[in-house]
């Protein structure tokens, strides 16, 4: 699964940046427990083929349908250009069978020290 | 989601959705032939949809004469024309009140001249919607020039009691702005009986026109200055603004287009009657808040509106993300977040928002049971599971 392109964009009242994203293939439901390595995941599982949410605080936020082919992203503007890249990583590493989690937990530590040190500075 | 379901418009306080067919048409007529207009043309094969515009405005509002009737681009500008128009004519400095209840279209002009240092400005709070008439008298000083405020909120759905704040204006002398912009369409507003000095309205809600209309009723032209300055197609000889309503204020080539569909949608409510309109949306607006309210984790915020508007927010679920839910799983387009009336939100919710529900005259009963289980689904499902899968 990747991201073919970005659909819609806004600036948000709390000033993060929404981007709507198609993806290529429909999200499975496994995608929002992977993303839990990551972050925290909220469910209403219920509704529809499940609502879900993902926080990764100061980088995105992700929500979307599992089954839908469209995911709403929020990104925080300041460090949007250090966090982007990661964004697609996520999703074009995700496998169904089990995903390697070793590389994105590297480039996530990488990524992690450019976007604390461009929003708090060095120390 | 695999298929899309049909869309169930309910932000109609923003803008109404769908258009009678009689608008449609009459933007469609109003483009076909050239334009016909006072002053700028020597055909007449035309409809002078301007002055059709004005006279269904003025019977709709009971607004006399109806050449005090004054187009503009929106309630925003009508704003604006209005308060910078009147304040030009007062000394700095003076006084000026409005409330929490306020959009920004208010609220953002009055800070900036506050901030300028050319107004002091007043915000009243509200209880149960509304601000009391003794609040505003309280607030009103020997140098209190203006008071603007909502006629009905975009947020609750509340209607102040304008008669009364009015009375309370004029016996100290305040020049008394009213921004109608939920208001006229929605229920019966008799501007020669309101004690008010300006009426603003907007073409795209309650009226049933198209975005980019709008306009204010002046009783008396003169207490406000034009802020514009141009050509009327009248008296083109002086090279000052004419004195002569509607020219004083409207200025430039005119949205030919939207005043045709203004006309046509301001027939279009009178033809249904206001009173029509607000009884059937008072019995909507009653079940969906009657609906809403069996879910223990629902907050709703205005339980009896007078309007047809229905805000509230379900406990451990964000209001932007009960938007989404709403508009990928059940088709149902809302608002959500602060509609640009943050002061309310401030009072109501701490400035976190809500979620609105809005209906026109178009929303089927069908279509309130959809989104009153939708909702009730949305809070099921948050009272039971919100948290990691």
């Amino acid at each position: 699964m990747r991201i073919v392109r970005s659909v819609r964009h806004k600036v948000c009242a709390d000033g993060s940046f929404m981007k709507e994203f198609l993806l290529s293939a429909p999200i499975p439901e496994g995608f929002f427990a992977y993303l839990g390595n990551f972050g925290k995941v909220e469910a209403l599982p219920n509704i529809g083929e499940g609502f879900y949410k993902f926080e990764k605080p100061d980088w995105f936020s992700i929500k979307g349908f599992a089954g839908d082919t469209t995911v709403e992203v929020r990104f925080k503007k300041e460090v949007m250009d250090l966090t982007v890249d990661f964004l697609y990583l996520l999703f074009t590493s995700y496998r169904e069978e089990g995903t390697d989690l070793r590389v994105l937990r590297r480039r996530e530590e990488a990524v992690e020290r450019r976007v604390h040190e461009h929003l708090h500075g060095r120390g | 989601m695999a298929r899309s379901p049909p869309i169930i418009y309910l932000n109609n306080a923003a803008t109404t959705w769908p258009k009678p067919p009689e608008v449609l048409d009459a933007v469609g007529q109003s483009l076909a032939l050239p334009v016909f207009g006072s002053g700028r043309t020597t055909g007449s094969q035309g409809e002078d949809y301007i002055t059709l515009a004005r006279e269904a405005l003025a019977s709709l509002l009971a607004a006399d004469p109806a050449e005090h009737v004054v187009f503009t681009q929106n309630a925003t500008d009508s704003l604006n024309i209005l308060i910078l128009g009147f304040l030009a004519g007062q000394e700095a400095g003076c006084h000026v009140i409005t409330t929490e209840l306020d959009h920004n279209s208010v609220l953002r002009p009055l800070h900036e001249l506050e901030r300028q240092g050319r107004i002091r400005l007043t915000v009243l709070p509200f209880e149960d919607g509304a601000v009391r008439p003794d609040t505003v008298e309280a607030a009103i000083t020997p140098e209190t020039r203006l008071m603007v405020t909502a006629h009905g909120s975009n947020v609750l759905g509340s209607v102040q009691d304008v008669p009364r704040i009015g009375e309370v204006l004029h016996d100290h002398g305040v020049f008394f702005i009213v921004d109608g912009a939920q208001t006229a369409g929605h229920i019966p507003v008799d501007l020669k009986d309101l004690p008010i000095d300006a009426y603003v309205f907007t073409g795209h809600k309650g009226l049933f026109g198209i975005p980019g209309t709008g306009g204010f009723y002046l009783r008396d032209p003169e207490s406000v200055a034009p802020v514009r300055y141009g050509g009327t197609g009248t008296d083109s000889f002086s090279l000052y603004q004419p004195r002569e309503m509607p020219e004083r204020f409207e200025t430039g080539t005119h949205n030919y287009p939207g005043l045709a569909a203004l006309a046509a949608g301001a027939d279009y409510v009178a033809s249904i009657g206001v009173n029509a309109i607000a009884e059937k949306a008072e019995r909507q607006t009653a079940f969906l808040i009657r609906e809403l309210k069996s879910e223990s984790n629902i907050t709703i915020y205005n339980e009896s509106p007078v309007l047809p508007i229905v805000s509230f927010n379900i406990e451990g679920v964000e209001n932007d993300d009960v938007g989404f839910i709403l508009a990928r799983a059940y088709g149902i387009v809302a608002r959500t977040g602060l509609h640009c009336a943050p002061l309310v939100h401030r009072a109501i919710d701490g400035g976190r928002g809500s979620v609105r529900l809005s209906l026109s005259w178009f929303t089927r009963d069908d279509e309130c049971r959809t989104a009153a289980r939708a909702v009730k689904e949305i809070a099921k499902d948050a009272n039971s599971s919100v948290g990691s899968p």
